[in-house]
């Protein structure tokens, strides 16, 4: 049987047995892994230690023959506790573990752990605001999904323009030019830009104007998220 | 039935429990989420009394990690907390819905006797 090493991140968990717990893994060499955590009693559980949930480890498992893997040791790299102190923190990173685990297929590409990863940082810096890091996942699953949306041309093939305003076609995917004023001015498509190019949330945190930037902005991008 | 008080405030918990213990019910009281995983091991409980607030965790990651255990799964949680009503509003659907809780009180406007009487609404008859 071959050992394996890599990192890992926990997205959920149930019991097996007595006393074994069958763990669902995000790793970026190896995508979506379930392997048993062999006697992992409730007295030692999650909330003890071992592999934790927000939390980024090194694992050994062995490779079984069927689906599910064997896990021989773990050690932790970084767990983000500032999470847990906030319920709405620790809410938003659930929903966020649950829904990755919910879109990616068994062997997701190495993106989507750095995303979660990524997620994690934020999470765990109270500056950042939840707001901020839901949109700014949304993003990142539209971009992994191959979706970005064009912020380079408008709808008829002009380069964006500084000085003008658009509204944006949620059909044809592109913003349309709007003399009289639309929506969104030079400032949210660079914003949009930032998201889109992968910036991380504690970075676009300081972003001037981020609260409006991110009012105006939000339900263009939720709705690209719908086509994920 | 047998209830797990999880209430980080001393005073209080010893509270609930004698009130608990003087309307008929068993209770074990601890005071963060480790201690309840364990307590929950030693003795299944009926229903679980919560604060969300606990020292170094929250009720929320006592709750997933709770649950993910099938023969606690269908233990009836009574959140009873100081997480304001407008916070509570954010997640309360969520959380009832996949974390299985049947009651939100929110502590500074709950009685001793709503504790009681909405432990009583959930208490299965025998």
């Amino acid at each position: 049987m071959k050992q394996l090493v890599t990192t890992a991140i926990v997205l959920g968990r149930t019991d097996f047995g007595e006393a074994d717990r069958i763990l669902t893994l995000l790793t970026p060499e190896y995508g979506k892994l379930r392997v048993v955590a062999k006697g992992v009693r409730r007295v030692k559980s999650k909330l003890a230690g071992g592999i934790e949930l927000f939390s980024v480890s090194h694992i050994t498992f062995i490779k079984g023959r069927g689906d599910m893997g064997t896990l021989s040791s773990t050690r932790l790299i970084k767990h983000y506790g500032v999470i847990v102190q906030d319920i709405e923190r620790t809410m938003t990173g659930y929903e966020l573990i649950k829904q990755l685990n919910k879109l990616t297929e068994d062997e997701p590409e190495a993106g989507y752990f750095e995303l979660l990863q990524q997620s994690f940082e934020a999470l765990n810096e109270p500056i950042v605001p939840l707001p901020l890091i839901r949109t700014w996942f949304t993003a990142q699953l539209v971009r992994l999904g191959g979706h970005t949306p064009n912020l380079h041309t408008d709808s008829n093939g002009q380069k964006l323009d500084a000085t003008m305003q658009y509204d944006f076609d949620t059909e044809k995917q592109t913003f349309v030019p709007h003399p009289d004023g639309g929506r969104f001015t030079a400032n949210h498509i660079k914003f949009l830009r930032l998201i889109f190019a992968g910036n991380t949330p504690n970075v676009l945190a300081q972003v001037q104007g981020i609260g409006a930037l991110l009012t105006a902005c939000s339900p263009l991008i939720e709705i690209r998220g719908q086509f994920n | 039935m047998h209830i797990l008080v999880i209430e980080p405030d001393l005073l209080l918990g010893g509270t609930y429990v004698r009130a608990l213990e003087m309307a008929g019910h068993t209770t074990t009281h601890v005071t963060s989420a480790q201690e309840a995983i364990h307590a929950a091991d030693l003795r299944r409980p009926g229903m679980v009394v919560l604060e969300l607030q606990l020292p170094g965790s929250n009720g929320i990651a006592f709750l997933h990690e709770f649950r993910s255990y099938a023969d606690w799964r269908e233990v009836p949680v009574v959140l009873h907390t100081y997480v304001m009503p407008h916070i509570q509003r954010q997640f309360r659907d969520v959380v009832s819905e996949q974390l299985g809780v049947v009651s939100w009180l929110y502590k500074p406007q709950t009685s001793l006797e709503q504790l009681l009487s909405t432990v009583r609404s959930h208490t299965p008859a025998s």
